[in-house]
């Protein structure tokens, strides 16, 4: 693949209640990463936004962007899925031969919108919908049941995950303020309240408001504008079946099938030897454990004895993952930042040593049906 | 949400409520629910048995014919997975006193697990494995509401 280059990103503060508007938020996160790379607004030469109609409230929520998101006088076109995707739709942009800067920005408000309501909109109007058992919080009951009786994983492998995560957003300053416990215990995690059992509060990437902005250039452009480029040289995305009962909740083929494609591209043949740090979009605390064996970083059902500390034997989440925060239509995106960061030596607080590749991965859908993983270079 | 945050929830004067037409497979398999009845159609090349039934399989990448494949099932299943919320599905914050159980049941004969709840059971009572058949309405209306839930065999 032509190389193609991360040259600026900017992430707001997580709140689970901002106190300012989405389109502050755009804003801040959009002309932060233009000033970061040290460009003007004119430089832009494309705009891909990520949000979601149902989480705006309004149809074709991008038209209202225009002046916040760069897209003003500017080409603009909107993916409706996670931040992470509409990073692949501006890298083909940029591989299209087009472009010479592409702007990419996701993200929302929820403390606005009632958020599990709206992820019943996700399911089938003429089937499950009409009853409503089906949403984010039941089906990632569904999931982490599947996992545990499949692989005989206790709730506390589970909940281990859980207390890295919020243990390493203590140190990520736009962290949201609740998910920031530097004291939290295996117990805290397993006594919270039963959100689907087994899946309880503390084990949930929480919704919460934020907007990441991140800025892509083809190789030559890239050079001139910084020193310190992050390239992405592969990237994999597959979706599962639509139906939860259709599909094995306890592994993930979508994501074995991106990791793949994604790692074939980037020439990577052991990715638990070659990867040094991954920021993984985990919905609960369990899709860390089946995304991490999907990509091959441990054997199936043994994601939970990989040391996934900062600086452990594979960096996970140094972070705090989604469970840091987890604003829709951008968490995938700050996935890819958070890798960005830990490849420019950016991540102060939670820096993973010596860290020359990364995998970055977004996702969507329940029980993540649909994933998209990115490989990440540093250095020239 | 802050206090001293001013939010506009008017909905002004719009409404657009959508109707569906549940297609020609759906069609079918609820005309056969009012009459107490689960139907599934089976790929015409795996022979996995799809219930609610499909038009195409995925997997394979053929359509099932809506005249052909059809599959006359019992009303019985195994639970294959199942998850207990006290929450309300459709609005988090308010808690239901009692929990709801929701199990993922493969009817007797298909390849695929439908959600509904798992009536006149105590959590402690299901079982991954356990045998269950569907506890129908009294008075079927063609959609899936037909199906109460399922309870222990």
């Amino acid at each position: 693949m032509e190389k193609v280059g991360i040259v600026g990103y900017y992430q707001v503060k997580m709140y689970s209640d901002a106190n300012y508007g989405r389109y502050e938020m755009i804003f801040e996160a959009v002309r932060g990463a233009i000033d970061m790379a040290g460009l003007k607004k004119k430089d832009i030469s494309t705009v891909i936004s990520c949000t979601n109609d149902y989480y705006d409230g309004r149809t074709i929520s991008n038209c209202f962007t225009v002046e916040v998101g760069g897209g003003y006088m500017a080409d603009e076109s909107k993916v409706e899925m996670d931040g992470a995707h509409a990073v692949l739709y501006g890298l083909m942009r940029i591989l299209s031969g087009n472009h010479k800067l592409a702007v990419i920005w996701g993200g929302s408000m929820p403390s606005c919108f009632p958020y599990h309501s709206t992820r019943l909109y996700e399911t089938d109007p003429t089937w499950e919908r009409q009853l409503a058992y089906v949403n984010d919080i039941t089906s990632a009951g569904f999931q982490m049941r599947s996992y545990m009786e499949k692989y005989g994983a206790s709730a506390e492998d589970i909940a281990k995950v859980a207390v890295k995560n919020h243990k390493n957003a203590a140190k990520n300053p736009l962290a949201v303020a609740e998910a920031q416990n530097s004291n939290i215990t295996i117990e805290d995690v397993l006594n919270s309240d039963i959100y689907a059992d087994p899946v309880t509060e503390l084990m949930v990437a929480q919704p919460c408001d934020g907007v990441a902005a991140l800025l892509l250039a083809p190789e030559r452009q890239a050079l001139k504008i910084t020193d310190n480029p992050v390239w992405i040289t592969g990237v994999g995305y597959s979706q599962d079946a639509y139906y939860l009962g259709d599909r094995n909740l306890y592994e993930s083929k979508s994501m074995e099938m991106a990791g793949k494609i994604a790692f074939e591209s980037a020439g990577i043949k052991n990715p638990q030897k070659e990867i040094d740090v991954a920021e993984l979009f985990e919905s609960n605390a369990h899709e860390e454990l089946i995304l991490s064996e999907a990509l091959g970083f441990a054997d199936k059902g043994k994601g939970a004895t990989i040391n996934s500390d900062i600086n452990g034997e594979l960096s996970i989440n140094p972070s705090g993952g989604a469970i840091s925060g987890n604003p829709p239509c951008a968490t995938g995106l700050i996935r890819i930042i958070e890798a960005a960061k830990q490849l420019r030596g950016e991540a102060h607080g939670y820096q993973v040593n010596n860290a020359k590749k990364a995998v970055a991965s977004g996702q969507i859908g329940m029980c993540a049906q649909n994933n998209i993983v990115f490989v990440l270079e540093g250095g020239n | 949400m802050s206090e001293d945050k001013v939010i506009v929830a008017n909905r002004g004067l719009v409404r657009a409520d959508f109707n569906f037409w549940v297609g020609r497979y759906l069609d079918k398999f609820y005309d056969n629910l009012e009459n107490k009845k689960v139907i599934g159609n089976k790929c015409t090349k795996c022979g996995a048995v799809f219930v609610p039934p499909r038009k195409v399989c995925g997997e394979c990448n053929v359509v099932i014919p809506l005249e052909e494949n059809w599959v006359d099932l019992p009303d019985t299943g195994t639970v294959v997975n199942y998850t207990i919320t006290p929450y309300r599905i459709n609005d988090r914050t308010l808690r239901k006193a009692k929990n709801l159980l929701l199990g993922m049941v493969q009817i007797d004969g298909s390849n695929t697990s439908i959600v509904y709840r798992l009536l006149d059971l105590e959590p402690s009572e299901v079982k991954i494995g356990m045998k269950v058949k569907i506890d129908w309405a009294e008075k079927p209306k063609g959609d899936p509401s037909d199906i109460k839930g399922f309870v222990k065999v």
